[in-house]
């Protein structure tokens, strides 16, 4: 079984230089390719005027709208945004894992004797067509836009809460897969081949070798989609399921500036809550390495372990199925119509059962045969270059200011440093380190919290339409996104790694951390590129132009030809990244 | 035993499927001659979704009160959705500008008819507005305007893509006059959604010029007015129309275009309809006035994207 040479083990993973290359020419392409308009950062006018509306939103901020009926309707929508995320994303997990062990080469394919090229050629054999379709399907699914499933769902079972969050299940379903996927496909043959050398089947040889050895990182992911998908959840609302990212569109283009200040603080509170529960969650699942090392009763503690399971992990997934029951019943019985009256929103999902709601899909028929004449492709492809020019400059000032905080960010850098510097810091040093660990760590959750469409709505009425507020709107929410996974990844180090060797926690930071981190942090770069350059896409719809400004236009203009081959470009887009991140083998498991 | 109930079951649920298609199918024929309860959905060109909600909940229970049957709006987030609603018989009647109608007579063809217009609509203009801090009180044509833009730097904004009065005849009497495309001439060209947030944003400055339909200017704020003047008033074209399915019915349709055309001062919700949509009434009106537009689009006529 064990093909691989000890000289192909010992070869360096080149991928993430050969990455880092493709990004520094995709960054010139991108400087060159779109139109960049900094007359709203240099031309002191209108430099004058975006000051004069942040400086505007930010004394509104300070005063934010606290009336008792505005807090109530804010309220309202939390729990609406809430259900729906929670309602989308058990759904998603549910389809997803299916769909990924479709998608996964390690569990589809399995053994093979394919090698070189040829792995890649998807006719090679039934198994690994099988493989390529899935791969399709999620590509598809996360390709496309949630909002372009909402106008398909309201088409064919109306509007409503349930419409959005299914629109949001399909999407997260196509993100969750294509992760899950990678994950198993990342864990190192040699580690499940004894699974597979005692006869294993392919489902054995999944069930007990590939799914434990990444369960961990299925579980974190999982967890971190469901945050996000409480950050979407506030954008779906547009159709009808209400939500706060609705809202705050509506309220910010109406300049009403305290309404919009309450509404950011809901989505941070209803964002921080569910980061906690995450943490707490994924904290009771998987053991923290320092923090066990630090409890010294805990490690000592060896017999009495043994005698009993640990009863945290059943206290998780009761929580989890807790609030996964009460979604189901507020999204069935807990929204309130306009009237007041309580109504069951679930029932369109019988709609599905009927004829009628698939002969709906008929009026989205012409999807089907996209515009292919040549000098219309060559547009379509032009605009592509703008949510790529967007999301590879807004991911590098997204990535550079989270490595940048990164030291400050860090339990290990700051609180925990004593321990391994052999320092003793006076009262005030702690006390400074405490307030850095907080300040980076406040900035970081901020910038994650509010959803970077959000992002996007503010900087359009600070910067007026246009590339720099869409890059900003990026780089801010990538900063915070990579800012708390860089975090983990470097606390996540056991403290044994850094030796004590008298240096100051920022040269341990730069000398043993930051390289150690590196080749998650390029990782979790890579998979933050592929979710902003959907982003970027989406961001076009409220107008920052190119791709999905250009798609959303025809589609409102039920030009679905044309509307179509921006789509089709948009699904290639995604294949396209994909393809070369599996390629370039980004995502290890374990290694 | 467990394979024999298990096609048992198989066989009882196809049952059950037959008798609920069955139930549908004469549901449908049923609904063909008199639905029980009709949807009413609008264009949202009014970005305040409550006041929209409101007044058009007022039409939606006057014209219920006179055909008998209860009627429902529903409220949609954009102009496309209102036709795809109509076109998928989520909705029953629609509230549809001209280039919706034309957009919805498209898609569906002689499914779609019209219940009536209102007095206004038949000779409808949009403005042209301008923020003070430009300079530009009055022009006498658009080519004017765009000799004073070139160069400037300027931004404009038109209302949602797919509007006839905020966004293609504007457009094109401004191809028209000044014999050039607005991209070209401004710095950037964007839609604002609805006539009143153009309304806004020219006022607070986030972009230069704009165009709306009048009626959307009238109701806006007279401080508002101030910072947001109008500049030019475009030639008369025809707008608005109170659109619905033909397959309602001959004798529903009719009741409904006759409720329509009596809707008048008398009745609190006919009063407070009339006064929203700024109407003295409503006239009758034929879907062939609207053909101009549908020539127009499936001519082929550049509408920017």
């Amino acid at each position: 079984m064990n093909t691989s040479s000890p000289l192909a083990l010992r070869r360096r993973p080149w991928g993430h230089f050969v990455a880092i290359l493709a990004v520094l020419l995709a960054l010139g392409a991108a400087l060159a390719a779109a139109e960049w308009d900094f007359a709203a950062l240099t031309d002191p006018d209108r430099r004058a005027a975006a000051a004069a509306r942040i400086g505007e939103w930010l004394v509104a901020l300070a005063s934010p709208d606290l009336s008792h009926e505005f807090l109530a309707r804010a309220w309202e929508l939390t729990l609406q945004t809430l259900s729906a995320a929670i309602l989308g994303t058990a759904l998603a997990v549910a389809a997803a894992y299916p769909l990924a062990m479709g998608a996964s080469r390690a569990v589809c394919v399995g053994e093979e004797d394919a090698r070189g090229v040829w792995r890649h050629f998807p006719l090679r054999s039934p198994r690994a067509l099988l493989c390529a379709a899935c791969r399709l399907v999620q590509d598809v699914l996360r390709a496309v836009p949630d909002f372009v499933w909402a106008i398909i769902l309201v088409a064919m079972i109306g509007l409503g809460p349930l419409t959005g969050a299914l629109a949001l299940a399909l999407n997260i379903t196509g993100i969750l897969a294509r992760v899950y996927s990678e994950l198993w496909d990342g864990v190192e043959e040699t580690r499940y081949a004894q699974v597979r050398a005692l006869g294993a089947g392919r489902i054995a040889t999944f069930l007990y070798g590939i799914r434990p050895l990444a369960s961990r990182n299925v579980l974190s992911f999982t967890l971190m989609r469901a945050e996000c998908a409480i950050r979407n959840a506030a954008v779906i609302g547009a159709v009808g399921g209400g939500g706060l990212g609705a809202e705050i569109w509506y309220q910010i283009r109406f300049g009403a500036w305290d309404k919009v200040g309450t509404l950011i603080l809901f989505t941070l509170l209803l964002t921080l809550t569910a980061d906690l529960a995450a943490n707490h969650i994924r904290r009771q699942l998987r053991g923290d390495p320092n923090r066990a090392a630090a409890s010294v009763t805990w490690t000592t503690a060896g017999p009495s372990q043994s005698g009993r399971a640990p009863r945290a992990p059943w206290w998780a997934a009761a929580f989890v199925s807790a609030t996964a029951v009460w979604s189901v019943w507020f999204m069935g019985w807990g929204n309130r119509d306009d009237d007041g009256a309580a109504r069951n929103h679930l029932a369109p999902l019988g709609e599905f059962l009927t004829g009628e709601a698939w002969t709906r899909l008929g009026f989205f028929e012409r999807l089907l045969s996209p515009q292919l004449d040549a000098a219309f492709v060559l547009r379509v492809v032009e605009s592509a270059s703008i949510p790529l020019a967007i999301a590879t400059v807004g991911t590098l000032l997204g990535t550079a200011a989270a490595i940048a905080i990164n030291h400050w960010h860090s339990a290990s850098c700051q609180w925990h440093a004593p321990r391994f510097t052999g320092e003793t810091p006076g009262v005030l040093r702690r006390a400074g380190r405490a307030a850095r660990l907080v300040a980076a760590r406040a900035l970081a959750m901020v910038s994650r919290g509010v959803p970077e469409v959000t992002w996007a709505f503010l900087f359009i009425a600070f910067f007026g339409p246009g590339l720099v507020a869409g890059t900003l709107a990026i780089a801010v929410h990538t900063l915070g996104v990579l800012a708390r996974v860089f975090g983990e990844a470097v606390d996540n180090l056991p403290h044994r790694r850094f030796e004590p060797i008298g240096a100051s926690p920022l040269v341990l930071w730069g000398t043993v951390a930051a390289p150690m981190a590196w080749r998650d942090w390029m990782t979790y770069t890579f998979f933050q590129f592929e979710s902003n350059v959907r982003a970027a896409v989406v961001l076009g719809l409220i107008g920052v132009g190119g791709l999905g400004f250009e798609f959303a236009f025809n589609f409102e203009w039920f030009r679905f030809e044309r509307a179509s081959t921006y789509l089709l470009m948009m699904v290639l887009l995604t294949v396209l990244i994909d393809r070369a991140s599996r390629m370039l083998r980004l995502a290890r498991v374990g290694s | 035993m467990f394979q024999r109930s298990a096609s048992r079951r198989g066989f009882l649920l196809s049952i059950a499927a037959l008798a609920t298609s069955a139930a549908l199918f004469t549901g449908t024929v049923a609904a063909a001659e008199r639905p029980e309860k009709l949807i009413i959905t609008a264009i949202p060109d009014d970005g305040d979704a409550d006041r929209m909600r409101e007044n058009f909940g007022a039409l939606a229970k006057y014209l219920g009160e006179r055909v008998g049957i209860p009627v429902e709006y529903m409220h949609v987030e954009n102009y496309a959705a209102s036709v795809t609603a109509l076109a998928t018989g989520r909705a029953h009647i629609a509230w549809l500008g001209a280039v919706t109608v034309a957009q919805a007579r498209i898609v569906m063809g002689d499914e779609l008819t019209v219940l009536g217009c209102r007095d206004i609509d038949k000779g409808f203009v949009s403005y042209f507005i301008a923020n003070p801090a430009t300079g530009v009180s009055e022009v006498a044509d658009l080519g004017e305007l765009a000799g004073l833009a070139q160069g400037k730097g300027w931004s404009f904004t038109f209302g949602s893509k797919s509007s006839t009065s905020g966004h293609l005849m504007p457009r094109s009497f401004f191809q028209e006059e000044a014999g050039v495309a607005p991209e070209k001439v401004f710095r950037t060209v964007a839609y604002s959604g609805s006539h009143d947030v153009t309304m806004r944003m020219v006022g607070d400055g986030t972009h230069q010029v704009g165009a709306l339909n009048y009626a959307s200017w009238d109701k806006g704020s007279d401080e508002l007015k101030v910072r947001a003047p109008v500049i030019y008033t475009t030639p008369e074209y025809t707008n608005y129309a109170l659109t619905a399915r033909s397959d309602l019915g001959e004798n529903l349709l009719n009741e409904l275009r006759t409720a329509l055309l009596t809707l008048g001062e008398s009745d609190d919700n006919g009063k407070k309809v009339l006064e929203y949509l700024k109407a003295g009434r409503f006239i009758e009106a034929d879907i062939s006035e609207w053909q101009g537009y549908v020539d127009l689009l499936q001519s082929g006529i550049d509408i920017g994207g």
